[in-house]
């Protein structure tokens, strides 16, 4: 296995292989045909009909120009309304007083976030992200634009961490946006947004978000190092980065969770975890995170304080029945039937008399039935969708059972450990509580209850030894810190003034002192 | 490294195969839910009747099966009951156990014998035995009586006998008699088992509960009747306690455990008719005993709450604080009329008592062997013994006053 690892690590990082390294780092020439033909060069063109040139002549330096972008990543119209229109209409300067390239940039140009260029990679990398690059003859540098118009999808609501009380905003595939989300949440002149870079090929910025005065200084460049030492030639999405940047990729207990939550996300950065976010990635990475972070939902902290916890106490029974019932279930018929009251013990024996195989295969059976169910739930396209889930589920038991390949009752401990499944909020959790359950029931195959108190022991020790970015998995519960206590059961809000001390974090306190401190 | 791995794996796989000779799936089970112990005819060989419920019959309708019976029951002749548990298993198809085994039945005959103590106590070897089963003496031949029991309300025979069981805490007709409490009391003090009867034999009497077990007048239903207790000695069975007898066994003992329970009394102010009263506690009893005087001093105060239930002199307790005083002091006085008479049936017949005074003795002793040096059983049966009634009336009923015929024309 630490071969595989190695092996996925390594690489050759040494050598420069990315793309835009074999982009020659010409400096332009006075001469914009020849600046024009190496860029249509770099570009494929003819074959690739992705770059448009638009040639014009600027009226105040009463020169030649020629304007470049790529289509689908520029905004047109953009383009047209504060590029091409204000060149056009620039007046004729007097002889001697002709304006420079810096002078076009900051006077003529309507558009903001403009800059000068002289090399060709440089002209590569904006053009590939929607800049758009505005060639003038007989200068040696140019001026790129921001006109980045990358098609998005407006601001929609979460579909899986949905709430019925709160904010109803989700990320989209837009980074822009969705800092602005963040940003809109957290108003605070100390949120810090840095930019990374990884992939080699096709690289894509990642922005580590944190709140500088609050984030612990090492657990921000632990994040950092981690994503430099990423070497694959493309990531397309946080999904692949995730895996790339945690500790344990074979582990079942995840080390950085996903949110489409805005607020939930600026809930972390406020206890200063580190947020992640890349273009085309419709969520935010958090790192690190603890078992609260898996069990805890936004909405926890919307309800009123009874409400709020009543909803975690039945979580956490949820979290127990799907984890254990089963496994109790299959210990108790075939090693404790005295632990069951003597009318269920006769009700499942007599069900029992028709089914032709011993009890482990027939919850394997089901529970592999159920399994696919879901499966095929999440992949069928949306008109056939109502069709199937739990009813379908359902249904097929109920034929099951006629067909005496279970038993009814069997049939409900499964239904109430998939229902008690879609309970867990977080999809890491939901996964790793449903692979578990697997191993609980062979565990009590083996030996019942003493199976199961044994899988049960090493499966929390090895919760309890295991570290995400440095923070234990149970902290701030085990290994104990000061903190609010927001664990099992959450406080009033006027009680969570301290932050989880296992974050290490550089204000304990989360109220501002009176009259806001600043920094 | 891979020769760690190969000692690891056996000896993980030592450790998580060793359960599995235990497992074995619910239908190849048989549950026995009752047996039914007699002396056999030969030597000391005794008569073992296994009641074994059917999965099949009235537990769930994907497994109903309408023409078999609830319940399959085996009678064999073994030395003791783990061998006729083996022995049994030459006629029954799936393997006996006692793992939902809550009832334990004893012919009268074999509680009476000398083996009776053998037999019980060798039992609880096996470790699937419960021991809050519940021990029930029959009058007749145990096996008899599972066979003439047949309940129309409870079908399976499990539920019959834990609904019975449950009984007594509302009634106070048989005491709590289950294995565990057996085990504790096999020495001179006297433990009291349920003891029940399929033979009808019925009396009338005039109180409600001085019944044993068949003398009820029962007219149709279920012939089995539990009232009255087994009084065992020893690991044997000496006697009989009635119905009233065992509730007066319970009320005297330190810690409550009846409910409540049901009684008549004749009506103090008018002889002729009877008065029905529901009694509870709720505070326990006080129990002094003078272990230094010769012979020994108890003194027993037992707090009762009363409540009139039904009053068929028509008489108007409510308003009448004379009559309240009455009628309390004549229920104090025939309820310790009746213990004083227990009493010294048990000081005289038995020599020892089953009320679990000898805890309170036992407080006045420094060391458990000056207290088994006193010799309590003998010392109770010397003691003077006073029983002290505290009644308080609660209620008058739900309707507070009795209906007054007469005025009703005026």
């Amino acid at each position: 296995m630490s071969d595989f690892l190695k092996r996925l690590f390594s690489g050759n990082s040494a050598e420069d292989k990315s793309s835009l390294g074999k982009v020659p780092d010409d400096p332009f020439s006075e001469r914009l045909d020849d600046n024009v033909k190496q860029l249509e060069e770099l570009f494929l063109y003819p074959t690739n009909d992705t770059l448009k040139v638009r040639a014009l002549n600027i009226p105040s330096i009463n020169r030649s120009a020629k304007v470049l972008f790529i289509a689908g990543a520029a905004d047109t119209d953009m383009i047209n309304d504060h590029i091409i229109r204000p060149l056009l209409a620039s007046q004729p300067a007097e002889e001697g007083n002709e304006p420079s390239v810096d002078g076009i940039k900051d006077n003529i140009l309507t558009v903001s976030g403009s800059e000068t260029i002289a090399d060709f990679r440089e002209a590569v990398r904006r053009l590939i992200n929607g800049n758009t690059v505005i060639l003038i003859d007989g200068e040696k540098t140019a001026i790129a634009a921001d006109t980045a118009g990358f098609e998005t999808r407006s601001v929609a609501e979460p579909t899986r961490e949905i709430v019925i009380k709160g904010p109803n905003h989700a990320f989209v595939e837009a980074v822009d946006v969705n800092k602005s989300l963040i940003r809109r949440q957290l108003k605070d002149h100390r949120l810090v947004s840095e930019t990374v870079s990884v992939g080699n090929e096709s690289p894509q910025n990642v922005s580590v978000l944190y709140l500088d005065n609050i984030a612990d200084k090492a657990l921000v460049r632990n994040v950092k190092d981690r994503l430099e030492k990423v070497d694959k030639d493309a990531i397309l999405t946080l999904a692949a980065l995730e895996e790339l940047i945690e500790e344990r990729p074979y582990s079942l207990f995840p080390s950085t969770m996903t949110t489409e939550r805005p607020d939930r996300a600026s809930s972390f950065l406020l206890e200063g975890h580190v947020v992640l976010l890349m273009d085309n990635s419709p969520d935010a990475l958090i790192a690190p995170i603890t078992f609260w972070s898996l069990f805890h939902t936004a909405e926890d902290q919307f309800l009123r304080w009874a409400y709020g916890n009543f909803a975690r106490i039945m979580r956490l029974i949820a979290l127990f029945i799907a984890l254990l019932v089963p496994a109790a279930y299959l210990a108790v018929i075939t090693f404790h039937p005295e632990m069951i009251p003597t009318d269920l013990l006769l009700a499942i024996a007599g069900t029992r008399e028709r089914v032709p195989f011993p009890s482990l295969l027939e919850l394997l059976l089901l529970e592999i039935t159920f399994e696919i169910l879901r499966e095929a739930g999440v992949r069928v396209p949306t008109p056939l969708g109502t069709t199937i889930g739990i009813v379908g589920a359902l249904i097929l038991g109920q034929a099951a059972v006629q067909a005496n390949l279970v038993s009814p009752l069997l049939v409900v401990v499964i239904a109430i450990t998939g229902l008690s499944n879609f309970a867990l909020p977080e999809v890491g959790l939901s996964v790793m509580v449903r692979i578990l359950r697997f191993g609980f029931l062979i565990a009590a195959h083996l030996l019942g209850f003493v199976g199961i108190a044994l899988a049960f022991a090493a499966l929390l020790a090895y919760a309890a030894s295991i570290k995400s970015f440095g923070v234990p998995f149970f902290s701030p519960l085990s290994p104990h810190f000061p903190s609010s206590r927001d664990l099992f059961m959450r406080p009033v809000l006027r009680k969570q003034q301290l932050r989880p001390q296992s974050m290490s974090p550089q204000e304990d306190q989360r109220a501002e002192p009176e009259g806001g401190g600043g920094s | 490294m891979t020769r760690i791995g190969w000692k690891l794996g056996i000896l993980l796989a030592v450790l998580f195969l060793a359960g599995c000779g235990e497992r074995l799936e619910l239908e190849q089970q048989a549950f026995v839910v009752a047996i039914g112990l007699d002396k056999g005819e030969k030597g000391n060989l005794i008569k073992v009747t296994f009641q074994i419920s059917n999965p099949q019959v009235n537990t769930s309708q994907a497994a109903e099966s309408q023409t078999e019976p609830p319940a399959d029951i085996v009678t064999i002749t073994a030395p003791d009951l783990l061998a006729a548990k083996e022995l049994a298993q030459s006629s029954l198809s799936r393997k006996i156990t006692f793992s939902h085994l809550e009832t334990i039945i004893i012919g009268e005959e074999l509680a009476k014998d000398e083996l009776f103590n053998n037999v019980i106590g060798s039992a609880i070897i096996d470790p699937e035995m419960r021991r809050e089963a519940m021990m029930i003496i029959s009058k007749e031949p145990a096996q008899d009586f599972i066979h003439a029991n047949k309940p129309t309300m409870e079908t399976r025979p499990h539920k019959y006998y834990a609904f019975m069981e449950g009984n007594w805490e509302h009634t106070g007709y048989v005491p709590l008699s289950n294995l565990n409490t057996f085990y504790q009391r096999t020495d001179d003090e006297l433990f009291l088992a349920a003891y029940a009867s399929a033979q009808s034999e019925p009396e009338e009497h005039e109180d409600d509960d001085t019944y044993l077990a068949g003398e009820v007048p029962q007219a149709s239903g279920d012939p089995v009747q539990m009232i009255g207790s087994a009084i065992l000695q020893r690991g044997r069975m000496v006697g009989t306690l009635n119905g009233e007898e065992t509730r007066f066994s319970l009320l005297l003992r330190r810690k409550n455990l009846i409910e409540s329970m049901t009684a008549s009394f004749p009506d103090p102010t008018k002889e002729e008719y009877r008065l029905s009263v529901v009694f509870s506690r709720t505070e326990n009893s006080k129990i002094r005993i003078d272990t230094d005087r010769s012979p020994a001093k108890i003194d027993v105060t037992v707090p009762l709450k009363m409540r009139i239930n039904s009053n068929l002199s028509l008489q108007d307790f409510t308003q009448n604080k004379d009559q309240q005083k009455k009628l309390v002091k004549s229920v104090e006085e025939r309820l310790e009329k009746k213990s004083d008479e227990l009493i010294e049936k048990l000081q005289e017949e038995y020599k020892g008592e089953p009320f679990v005074w000898y805890a309170a003795a036992r407080k006045n002793f420094w060391t458990m062997k000056q207290f088994e040096d006193y010799g309590w059983d003998r010392q109770f049966a010397e003691a003077d013994v006073d029983i002290n009634f505290v009644i308080e009336i609660e209620s008058f009923g739900e309707q507070i006053r009795p209906p007054t015929l007469e005025k009703d024309e005026g």
